[in-house]
Protein backbone atom coordinates (compact mmCIF):
# COMPACT_ATOMS: atom_id res chain seq x y z
CA UNK A 1 0.00 0.00 0.00
CA UNK A 2 1.30 3.38 -0.89
CA UNK A 3 1.45 6.28 1.52
CA UNK A 4 -1.70 7.88 0.14
CA UNK A 5 -3.77 4.74 0.50
CA UNK A 6 -3.89 5.32 4.24
CA UNK A 7 -6.84 7.29 5.47
CA UNK A 8 -5.02 10.30 6.94
CA UNK A 9 -8.26 12.20 7.32
CA UNK A 10 -8.95 9.97 10.33
CA UNK A 11 -6.59 12.13 12.35
CA UNK A 12 -8.55 15.27 11.69
CA UNK A 13 -11.89 13.54 12.10
CA UNK A 14 -10.93 12.21 15.51
CA UNK A 15 -8.99 15.25 16.66
CA UNK A 16 -11.34 15.93 19.52
CA UNK A 17 -10.96 12.47 21.06
CA UNK A 18 -7.16 12.59 20.64
CA UNK A 19 -6.86 16.05 22.17
CA UNK A 20 -9.06 14.97 25.07
CA UNK A 21 -6.65 12.09 25.56
CA UNK A 22 -3.77 14.55 25.68
CA UNK A 23 -5.56 16.69 28.25
CA UNK A 24 -6.13 13.66 30.45
CA UNK A 25 -2.47 12.69 30.15
CA UNK A 26 -1.35 16.26 30.91
CA UNK A 27 -3.67 16.57 33.90
CA UNK A 28 -2.35 13.38 35.47
CA UNK A 29 1.24 14.42 34.75
CA UNK A 30 0.82 17.97 36.09
CA UNK A 31 -0.74 16.89 39.39
CA UNK A 32 1.96 14.22 39.73
CA UNK A 33 4.64 16.82 38.88
CA UNK A 34 3.58 19.04 41.77
CA UNK A 35 3.52 16.11 44.19
CA UNK A 36 6.83 14.69 42.93
CA UNK A 37 8.65 18.03 43.15
CA UNK A 38 7.58 18.43 46.77
CA UNK A 39 8.25 14.76 47.52
CA UNK A 40 11.59 14.78 45.74
CA UNK A 41 12.70 17.88 47.61
CA UNK A 42 11.69 16.25 50.88
CA UNK A 43 13.68 13.14 50.00
CA UNK A 44 16.69 15.24 48.98
CA UNK A 45 16.61 17.01 52.34
CA UNK A 46 16.18 13.65 54.09
CA UNK A 47 19.32 12.45 52.32
CA UNK A 48 21.29 15.11 54.21
CA UNK A 49 19.78 14.03 57.58
CA UNK A 50 21.62 11.77 60.07
CA UNK A 51 22.04 8.14 59.17
CA UNK A 52 18.93 6.07 59.77
CA UNK A 53 16.84 8.80 58.10
CA UNK A 54 19.16 9.31 55.15
CA UNK A 55 19.04 5.57 54.49
CA UNK A 56 15.25 5.69 54.17
CA UNK A 57 15.64 8.26 51.40
CA UNK A 58 18.43 6.31 49.76
CA UNK A 59 16.50 3.03 49.74
CA UNK A 60 13.31 4.69 48.51
CA UNK A 61 15.15 6.47 45.70
CA UNK A 62 16.89 3.35 44.49
CA UNK A 63 13.77 1.19 44.57
CA UNK A 64 11.43 3.58 42.80
CA UNK A 65 13.87 4.70 40.18
CA UNK A 66 13.98 1.07 39.11
CA UNK A 67 10.25 0.34 38.93
CA UNK A 68 8.63 0.77 35.48
CA UNK A 69 5.50 2.95 35.28
CA UNK A 70 3.43 0.04 34.04
CA UNK A 71 4.28 -2.06 37.10
CA UNK A 72 3.79 0.89 39.42
CA UNK A 73 0.28 1.66 38.20
CA UNK A 74 -0.85 -1.97 38.25
CA UNK A 75 0.45 -2.23 41.77
CA UNK A 76 -1.31 0.95 42.91
CA UNK A 77 -4.60 0.28 41.11
CA UNK A 78 -5.00 -3.49 41.61
CA UNK A 79 -2.48 -4.31 44.34
CA UNK A 80 -3.62 -1.72 46.85
CA UNK A 81 -7.23 -2.68 46.24
CA UNK A 82 -6.47 -6.35 46.88
CA UNK A 83 -4.28 -5.79 49.92
CA UNK A 84 -5.96 -2.86 51.65
CA UNK A 85 -9.35 -2.73 49.99
CA UNK A 86 -8.74 0.86 48.87
CA UNK A 87 -10.11 1.51 45.39
CA UNK A 88 -8.61 4.47 43.62
CA UNK A 89 -10.13 5.99 40.50
CA UNK A 90 -7.97 5.51 37.41
CA UNK A 91 -7.00 9.17 37.57
CA UNK A 92 -5.91 8.91 41.22
CA UNK A 93 -4.05 5.67 40.57
CA UNK A 94 -2.20 7.28 37.66
CA UNK A 95 -1.21 10.30 39.75
CA UNK A 96 -0.03 8.15 42.67
CA UNK A 97 1.91 5.75 40.44
CA UNK A 98 3.72 8.59 38.68
CA UNK A 99 4.38 10.49 41.91
CA UNK A 100 5.92 7.44 43.57
CA UNK A 101 8.36 6.99 40.69
CA UNK A 102 9.21 10.57 39.91
CA UNK A 103 9.69 11.64 43.53
CA UNK A 104 12.70 9.34 43.40
CA UNK A 105 14.03 10.98 40.23
CA UNK A 106 13.41 14.49 41.55
CA UNK A 107 15.15 13.55 44.80
CA UNK A 108 18.33 12.89 42.81
CA UNK A 109 17.89 16.04 40.73
CA UNK A 110 17.48 18.20 43.84
CA UNK A 111 20.27 16.44 45.69
CA UNK A 112 22.77 17.24 42.95
CA UNK A 113 21.38 20.76 42.50
CA UNK A 114 21.70 21.51 46.21
CA UNK A 115 25.22 20.08 46.19
CA UNK A 116 26.09 22.43 43.31
CA UNK A 117 25.41 25.53 45.43
CA UNK A 118 28.79 26.60 46.83
CA UNK A 119 29.18 25.82 50.54
CA UNK A 120 30.60 29.32 50.97
CA UNK A 121 27.08 30.70 50.57
CA UNK A 122 25.93 28.68 53.56
CA UNK A 123 28.94 29.89 55.54
CA UNK A 124 28.20 33.47 54.54
CA UNK A 125 24.65 32.99 55.81
CA UNK A 126 25.96 31.67 59.13
CA UNK A 127 28.46 34.51 59.39
CA UNK A 128 25.59 36.96 58.86
CA UNK A 129 23.74 35.43 61.81
CA UNK A 130 21.10 33.58 59.81
CA UNK A 131 19.72 30.24 61.00
CA UNK A 132 20.28 27.13 58.92
CA UNK A 133 16.60 26.74 57.85
CA UNK A 134 16.56 30.42 56.79
CA UNK A 135 19.72 29.88 54.76
CA UNK A 136 18.23 26.77 53.16
CA UNK A 137 15.02 28.54 52.16
CA UNK A 138 16.35 31.90 51.02
CA UNK A 139 19.87 31.09 49.82
CA UNK A 140 20.30 27.43 48.86
CA UNK A 141 16.85 26.49 47.59
CA UNK A 142 16.36 29.36 45.11
CA UNK A 143 19.75 28.59 43.57
CA UNK A 144 19.09 24.85 43.51
CA UNK A 145 15.72 25.31 41.81
CA UNK A 146 17.39 27.30 39.06
CA UNK A 147 19.97 24.56 38.56
CA UNK A 148 17.29 21.84 38.64
CA UNK A 149 14.81 23.48 36.26
CA UNK A 150 16.11 22.10 32.93
CA UNK A 151 16.13 18.58 34.40
CA UNK A 152 12.65 19.02 35.85
CA UNK A 153 11.47 19.98 32.36
CA UNK A 154 12.96 16.84 30.79
CA UNK A 155 11.50 14.71 33.55
CA UNK A 156 8.07 16.23 32.97
CA UNK A 157 8.18 15.23 29.30
CA UNK A 158 9.00 11.72 30.50
CA UNK A 159 6.06 11.82 32.90
CA UNK A 160 3.64 12.72 30.10
CA UNK A 161 4.98 9.84 28.01
CA UNK A 162 4.75 7.42 30.94
CA UNK A 163 1.01 8.09 31.19
CA UNK A 164 0.75 6.03 27.98
CA UNK A 165 1.23 2.88 30.06
CA UNK A 166 -1.87 3.77 32.11
CA UNK A 167 -3.95 2.48 29.25
CA UNK A 168 -3.64 -0.81 31.15
CA UNK A 169 -5.96 0.46 33.89
CA UNK A 170 -8.26 2.10 31.35
CA UNK A 171 -7.22 5.75 31.73
CA UNK A 172 -8.50 7.54 28.61
CA UNK A 173 -5.17 9.04 27.68
CA UNK A 174 -3.68 9.33 24.17
CA UNK A 175 -2.76 5.68 23.67
CA UNK A 176 -6.04 4.37 25.07
CA UNK A 177 -7.98 6.72 22.78
CA UNK A 178 -5.86 5.55 19.87
CA UNK A 179 -6.46 1.90 20.68
CA UNK A 180 -10.20 2.51 20.80
CA UNK A 181 -10.12 4.26 17.42
CA UNK A 182 -8.00 1.48 15.90
CA UNK A 183 -10.54 -1.08 17.07
CA UNK A 184 -13.22 0.54 14.92
CA UNK A 185 -11.22 1.87 11.95
CA UNK A 186 -8.44 -0.76 11.52
CA UNK A 187 -5.90 1.99 10.74
CA UNK A 188 -3.21 1.50 13.41
CA UNK A 189 -0.39 3.05 11.39
CA UNK A 190 -2.28 6.30 10.83
CA UNK A 191 -3.62 6.58 14.34
CA UNK A 192 -0.39 5.70 16.18
CA UNK A 193 1.40 8.21 13.97
CA UNK A 194 -1.15 10.75 15.16
CA UNK A 195 -0.44 9.75 18.75
CA UNK A 196 3.29 10.18 18.18
CA UNK A 197 2.74 13.62 16.68
CA UNK A 198 0.67 14.64 19.68
CA UNK A 199 3.39 13.55 22.11
CA UNK A 200 6.06 15.42 20.15
CA UNK A 201 3.98 18.60 20.03
CA UNK A 202 3.39 18.31 23.77
CA UNK A 203 7.13 17.86 24.33
CA UNK A 204 7.91 21.00 22.31
CA UNK A 205 5.31 22.99 24.22
CA UNK A 206 6.60 21.80 27.61
CA UNK A 207 10.16 22.61 26.57
CA UNK A 208 9.09 26.12 25.54
CA UNK A 209 7.27 26.72 28.83
CA UNK A 210 10.22 25.53 30.89
CA UNK A 211 12.57 27.74 28.87
CA UNK A 212 10.40 30.72 29.72
CA UNK A 213 10.47 29.82 33.41
CA UNK A 214 14.25 29.27 33.24
CA UNK A 215 14.69 32.66 31.61
CA UNK A 216 12.78 34.30 34.41
CA UNK A 217 14.94 32.46 36.93
CA UNK A 218 18.34 33.31 35.46
CA UNK A 219 20.13 36.25 37.09
CA UNK A 220 20.09 38.72 35.43
CA UNK A 221 16.66 37.61 34.15
CA UNK A 222 16.10 36.82 30.47
CA UNK A 223 12.99 36.46 28.35
CA UNK A 224 9.71 38.34 28.46
CA UNK A 225 8.63 37.26 31.94
CA UNK A 226 12.07 37.88 33.42
CA UNK A 227 12.40 41.31 31.88
CA UNK A 228 8.98 42.38 33.10
CA UNK A 229 9.72 41.24 36.64
CA UNK A 230 13.07 42.97 36.56
CA UNK A 231 11.64 46.25 35.31
CA UNK A 232 9.26 46.29 38.26
CA UNK A 233 12.07 45.52 40.71
CA UNK A 234 14.29 48.23 39.23
CA UNK A 235 11.54 50.76 39.61
CA UNK A 236 11.21 50.01 43.33
CA UNK A 237 14.95 49.98 43.91
CA UNK A 238 15.58 53.19 42.01
CA UNK A 239 13.04 54.94 44.20
CA UNK A 240 15.16 53.92 47.21
CA UNK A 241 18.40 54.90 45.41
CA UNK A 242 17.00 58.35 44.66
CA UNK A 243 15.93 58.88 48.26
CA UNK A 244 19.33 57.72 49.51
CA UNK A 245 21.15 60.06 47.16
CA UNK A 246 18.88 62.95 48.07
CA UNK A 247 20.00 62.37 51.65
CA UNK A 248 16.54 61.68 53.02
CA UNK A 249 17.72 58.26 54.14
CA UNK A 250 20.40 58.36 56.79
CA UNK A 251 21.87 55.97 59.29
CA UNK A 252 19.44 57.46 61.78
CA UNK A 253 16.32 56.81 59.70
CA UNK A 254 16.58 53.03 59.85
CA UNK A 255 17.74 51.52 63.09
CA UNK A 256 18.12 47.89 63.97
CA UNK A 257 15.77 46.72 66.68
CA UNK A 258 17.80 45.57 69.65
CA UNK B 1 26.13 51.53 78.78
CA UNK B 2 27.85 52.30 82.08
CA UNK B 3 26.66 48.94 83.35
CA UNK B 4 28.18 47.16 80.34
CA UNK B 5 31.50 48.82 80.90
CA UNK B 6 31.57 47.78 84.51
CA UNK B 7 30.69 44.21 83.56
CA UNK B 8 33.32 44.08 80.84
CA UNK B 9 35.97 45.47 83.13
CA UNK B 10 34.99 42.94 85.74
CA UNK B 11 35.18 40.08 83.25
CA UNK B 12 38.32 41.17 81.42
CA UNK B 13 41.35 39.26 82.53
CA UNK B 14 44.05 41.39 80.88
CA UNK B 15 45.52 43.53 83.57
CA UNK B 16 46.14 46.80 81.71
CA UNK B 17 43.07 49.05 81.41
CA UNK B 18 40.23 48.15 79.04
CA UNK B 19 39.09 44.58 78.49
CA UNK B 20 39.71 43.27 74.98
CA UNK B 21 36.61 42.91 72.84
CA UNK B 22 37.94 39.65 71.43
CA UNK B 23 40.07 37.40 73.58
CA UNK B 24 41.48 34.04 72.53
CA UNK B 25 43.18 31.86 75.14
CA UNK B 26 44.78 28.50 74.41
CA UNK B 27 42.76 27.82 71.26
CA UNK B 28 43.47 24.41 69.72
CA UNK B 29 41.89 23.11 66.57
CA UNK B 30 42.27 19.92 64.53
CA UNK B 31 40.74 18.77 61.29
CA UNK B 32 40.54 15.00 61.64
CA UNK B 33 44.01 14.04 62.90
CA UNK B 34 45.70 17.13 61.54
CA UNK B 35 46.17 19.79 64.22
CA UNK B 36 46.08 23.24 62.63
CA UNK B 37 46.09 25.54 65.68
CA UNK B 38 48.26 25.20 68.78
CA UNK B 39 47.48 27.22 71.91
CA UNK B 40 46.57 30.45 70.20
CA UNK B 41 46.38 33.52 72.47
CA UNK B 42 45.17 36.79 70.98
CA UNK B 43 43.72 40.01 72.38
CA UNK B 44 41.88 42.45 70.19
CA UNK B 45 41.10 45.80 71.80
CA UNK B 46 38.04 47.81 70.86
CA UNK B 47 38.83 49.92 67.79
CA UNK B 48 42.08 48.06 67.15
CA UNK B 49 43.10 46.84 63.68
CA UNK B 50 44.78 43.48 63.88
CA UNK B 51 46.60 42.03 60.88
CA UNK B 52 47.41 38.32 60.71
CA UNK B 53 49.95 37.23 58.10
CA UNK B 54 52.18 34.29 57.33
CA UNK B 55 52.72 31.53 54.79
CA UNK B 56 49.75 29.58 53.43
CA UNK B 57 48.65 26.73 55.63
CA UNK B 58 49.87 28.54 58.74
CA UNK B 59 46.38 28.66 60.28
CA UNK B 60 45.66 32.37 59.76
CA UNK B 61 42.22 31.81 58.30
CA UNK B 62 41.38 29.21 60.92
CA UNK B 63 42.14 31.69 63.70
CA UNK B 64 39.86 34.19 62.00
CA UNK B 65 37.13 31.63 61.43
CA UNK B 66 37.29 30.51 65.03
CA UNK B 67 36.38 34.04 66.13
CA UNK B 68 32.86 33.65 64.65
CA UNK B 69 32.79 29.87 65.20
CA UNK B 70 32.83 28.95 61.52
CA UNK B 71 35.68 26.80 62.79
CA UNK B 72 34.77 25.61 66.28
CA UNK B 73 37.80 25.41 68.60
CA UNK B 74 38.42 21.98 70.13
CA UNK B 75 39.61 23.56 73.33
CA UNK B 76 40.41 26.98 74.72
CA UNK B 77 38.54 30.14 75.47
CA UNK B 78 36.96 32.49 72.96
CA UNK B 79 35.48 35.57 74.58
CA UNK B 80 33.78 38.32 72.63
CA UNK B 81 32.52 41.27 74.63
CA UNK B 82 33.37 39.35 77.81
CA UNK B 83 31.08 36.43 76.98
CA UNK B 84 32.49 32.93 76.53
CA UNK B 85 31.64 31.30 73.18
CA UNK B 86 34.32 28.62 73.07
CA UNK B 87 34.76 25.39 75.05
CA UNK B 88 36.22 27.54 77.84
CA UNK B 89 39.19 27.10 80.12
CA UNK B 90 39.25 24.44 82.85
CA UNK B 91 40.28 27.14 85.32
CA UNK B 92 37.20 29.22 84.56
CA UNK B 93 33.95 27.52 85.40
CA UNK B 94 30.59 29.22 85.62
CA UNK B 95 31.33 32.09 83.21
CA UNK B 96 28.51 33.55 81.11
CA UNK B 97 28.16 31.42 78.00
CA UNK B 98 26.72 32.69 74.75
CA UNK B 99 25.18 30.98 71.72
CA UNK B 100 26.91 30.95 68.34
CA UNK B 101 23.95 32.71 66.77
CA UNK B 102 24.29 35.64 69.17
CA UNK B 103 28.05 35.79 68.53
CA UNK B 104 27.63 35.95 64.77
CA UNK B 105 25.22 38.84 65.14
CA UNK B 106 28.05 40.85 66.75
CA UNK B 107 30.81 39.77 64.37
CA UNK B 108 30.79 40.54 60.62
CA UNK B 109 32.87 38.61 58.13
CA UNK B 110 34.13 39.22 54.61
CA UNK B 111 35.31 36.21 52.61
CA UNK B 112 38.01 35.71 50.02
CA UNK B 113 35.38 34.44 47.56
CA UNK B 114 32.90 37.28 48.35
CA UNK B 115 30.07 34.71 48.72
CA UNK B 116 27.39 37.06 47.48
CA UNK B 117 24.09 35.33 46.81
CA UNK B 118 23.95 35.25 42.98
CA UNK B 119 20.14 35.11 42.80
CA UNK B 120 19.72 38.45 44.58
CA UNK B 121 20.62 41.93 43.37
CA UNK B 122 23.23 43.91 45.30
CA UNK B 123 20.61 45.71 47.38
CA UNK B 124 18.80 42.50 48.34
CA UNK B 125 22.08 40.77 49.16
CA UNK B 126 22.55 43.41 51.83
CA UNK B 127 18.88 43.48 52.79
CA UNK B 128 18.35 39.70 53.19
CA UNK B 129 20.09 39.26 56.57
CA UNK B 130 18.45 42.46 57.84
CA UNK B 131 15.08 40.86 57.15
CA UNK B 132 15.93 37.38 58.39
CA UNK B 133 18.07 38.27 61.40
CA UNK B 134 16.61 41.57 62.53
CA UNK B 135 13.10 41.05 61.14
CA UNK B 136 12.95 44.39 59.35
CA UNK B 137 10.22 44.75 56.72
CA UNK B 138 11.31 44.41 53.10
CA UNK B 139 11.14 48.18 52.60
CA UNK B 140 13.00 49.02 55.82
CA UNK B 141 15.66 46.42 55.08
CA UNK B 142 16.19 47.81 51.59
CA UNK B 143 16.48 51.35 52.94
CA UNK B 144 19.06 50.31 55.50
CA UNK B 145 20.84 48.31 52.79
CA UNK B 146 20.88 51.37 50.52
CA UNK B 147 22.66 53.36 53.21
CA UNK B 148 25.29 50.61 53.52
CA UNK B 149 25.77 50.51 49.74
CA UNK B 150 26.20 54.26 49.65
CA UNK B 151 28.87 53.90 52.31
CA UNK B 152 30.93 51.64 50.02
CA UNK B 153 30.22 53.86 47.00
CA UNK B 154 27.98 51.39 45.16
CA UNK B 155 24.52 52.89 45.54
CA UNK B 156 24.28 53.20 41.74
CA UNK B 157 24.80 49.44 41.41
CA UNK B 158 22.01 48.55 43.85
CA UNK B 159 19.80 46.88 41.22
CA UNK B 160 22.67 44.95 39.62
CA UNK B 161 23.13 41.24 40.18
CA UNK B 162 26.51 39.89 41.32
CA UNK B 163 27.13 38.52 37.80
CA UNK B 164 26.89 42.11 36.52
CA UNK B 165 29.48 43.46 38.97
CA UNK B 166 33.27 43.32 38.86
CA UNK B 167 35.09 41.30 41.50
CA UNK B 168 36.04 44.46 43.35
CA UNK B 169 32.46 45.70 43.33
CA UNK B 170 31.21 42.31 44.53
CA UNK B 171 33.62 42.41 47.44
CA UNK B 172 32.52 45.93 48.32
CA UNK B 173 28.89 44.76 48.33
CA UNK B 174 29.97 41.93 50.64
CA UNK B 175 31.58 44.50 52.94
CA UNK B 176 28.38 46.56 52.90
CA UNK B 177 26.36 43.41 53.69
CA UNK B 178 28.44 42.78 56.81
CA UNK B 179 28.48 46.45 57.85
CA UNK B 180 24.71 46.86 57.52
CA UNK B 181 24.27 44.56 60.52
CA UNK B 182 26.16 47.05 62.72
CA UNK B 183 28.79 44.54 63.88
CA UNK B 184 31.13 45.26 66.77
CA UNK B 185 33.99 43.43 65.07
CA UNK B 186 34.73 42.88 61.38
CA UNK B 187 36.73 39.90 60.15
CA UNK B 188 38.38 40.02 56.73
CA UNK B 189 39.60 36.69 55.35
CA UNK B 190 42.06 37.47 52.55
CA UNK B 191 39.58 39.96 51.07
CA UNK B 192 41.68 40.78 48.00
CA UNK B 193 43.25 37.40 47.19
CA UNK B 194 40.62 36.41 44.62
CA UNK B 195 40.77 39.75 42.79
CA UNK B 196 42.50 40.80 39.60
CA UNK B 197 45.42 43.08 40.54
CA UNK B 198 43.77 46.21 39.15
CA UNK B 199 40.73 45.68 41.41
CA UNK B 200 42.62 45.28 44.66
CA UNK B 201 42.96 49.03 45.20
CA UNK B 202 39.26 49.85 45.38
CA UNK B 203 38.63 47.09 47.93
CA UNK B 204 41.56 48.15 50.11
CA UNK B 205 40.31 51.72 49.91
CA UNK B 206 36.89 50.60 51.19
CA UNK B 207 38.46 48.58 54.01
CA UNK B 208 40.65 51.56 54.91
CA UNK B 209 37.54 53.73 55.12
CA UNK B 210 35.91 51.20 57.42
CA UNK B 211 39.06 51.23 59.56
CA UNK B 212 38.92 55.02 59.78
CA UNK B 213 35.47 54.85 61.36
CA UNK B 214 37.09 53.17 64.36
CA UNK B 215 35.69 49.72 63.59
CA UNK B 216 37.45 46.87 65.36
CA UNK B 217 38.97 44.70 62.63
CA UNK B 218 40.90 41.49 62.25
CA UNK B 219 42.39 41.14 58.77
CA UNK B 220 44.11 38.13 57.26
CA UNK B 221 46.00 39.40 54.25
CA UNK B 222 48.92 38.94 51.90
CA UNK B 223 48.88 42.66 51.08
CA UNK B 224 51.72 43.59 53.38
CA UNK B 225 51.83 47.18 52.20
CA UNK B 226 48.27 47.55 53.36
CA UNK B 227 49.02 45.61 56.55
CA UNK B 228 51.83 48.00 57.39
CA UNK B 229 49.50 50.92 56.93
CA UNK B 230 46.48 49.76 58.99
CA UNK B 231 47.96 47.23 61.43
CA UNK B 232 47.90 48.40 65.05
CA UNK B 233 48.76 44.86 66.05
CA UNK B 234 50.58 42.59 63.63
CA UNK B 235 50.61 38.85 64.11
CA UNK B 236 52.96 36.50 62.25
CA UNK B 237 51.83 32.87 62.16
CA UNK B 238 53.50 29.69 61.01
CA UNK B 239 52.55 26.02 61.39
CA UNK B 240 49.52 26.77 63.50
CA UNK B 241 51.36 28.91 66.03
CA UNK B 242 51.76 32.61 66.60
CA UNK B 243 55.49 33.08 66.12
CA UNK B 244 55.68 36.76 66.90
CA UNK B 245 53.45 39.78 67.14
CA UNK B 246 53.99 43.46 67.59
CA UNK B 247 52.64 47.00 67.23
CA UNK B 248 53.18 49.46 64.37
CA UNK B 249 56.66 49.26 62.95
CA UNK B 250 56.59 45.47 63.33
CA UNK B 251 57.59 44.91 59.73
CA UNK B 252 60.86 46.75 60.30
CA UNK B 253 61.46 45.73 63.91
CA UNK B 254 60.46 42.07 64.15
CA UNK B 255 63.06 39.92 65.84
CA UNK B 256 62.30 36.25 65.03
CA UNK B 257 64.27 34.72 62.17
CA UNK B 258 61.19 33.18 60.59
CA UNK B 259 59.26 36.46 60.47
CA UNK B 260 62.29 38.24 59.04
CA UNK B 261 62.78 35.51 56.43
CA UNK B 262 59.14 35.59 55.45
CA UNK B 263 59.07 39.37 55.15
CA UNK B 264 62.27 39.33 53.12
CA UNK B 265 60.78 36.76 50.75
CA UNK B 266 57.50 38.59 50.13
CA UNK B 267 58.40 42.27 50.35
Amino acid sequence: MAFFDYDWSLIWDNREALINGLWTALSVAIVALVISVVGGLGLAVLRTAPKPFSWIALVYTNIFRGVPALVSVIWVYFGVALLLGIRFTVFQAGVIALSLLYSAFFAEIFRSALAAVPFGHTEAGWALGMRSPQIFLSVNLPQAVKIALPNIGSMFIGMVKDTSTFTVIGLLEVVRVTQNLVATTFQPFVLYTAAAIIYVIAAFAIDLIFRLIEGAYVRPPLGIVGRLLRARQRQLIHRIIDRTKAGSLTTESVRLPN
Amino acid sequence: MRMNQIMEEAQGSSGGGQAPIVQLRGINKSFDKNQVLFDIDLDVQRGQHVVIFGPSGSGKSTVLRSINLLAKPDSGSLKVGGIEYGPGLPSEVGVTRGAGLALRRKVGMVFQQFNLFPHLCALDNVALPLRKVHHLSKQQAREKAAIALRRVGLIDRAAHYPAELSGGQQQRVAIARALALDPEVMLFDEPTSALDPELVGEVLKTIREVAETGMTMVVVTHELGFAKEVGDLNVFMEDGRIVESGPRGFYENCTSDRAKEFLKAVM
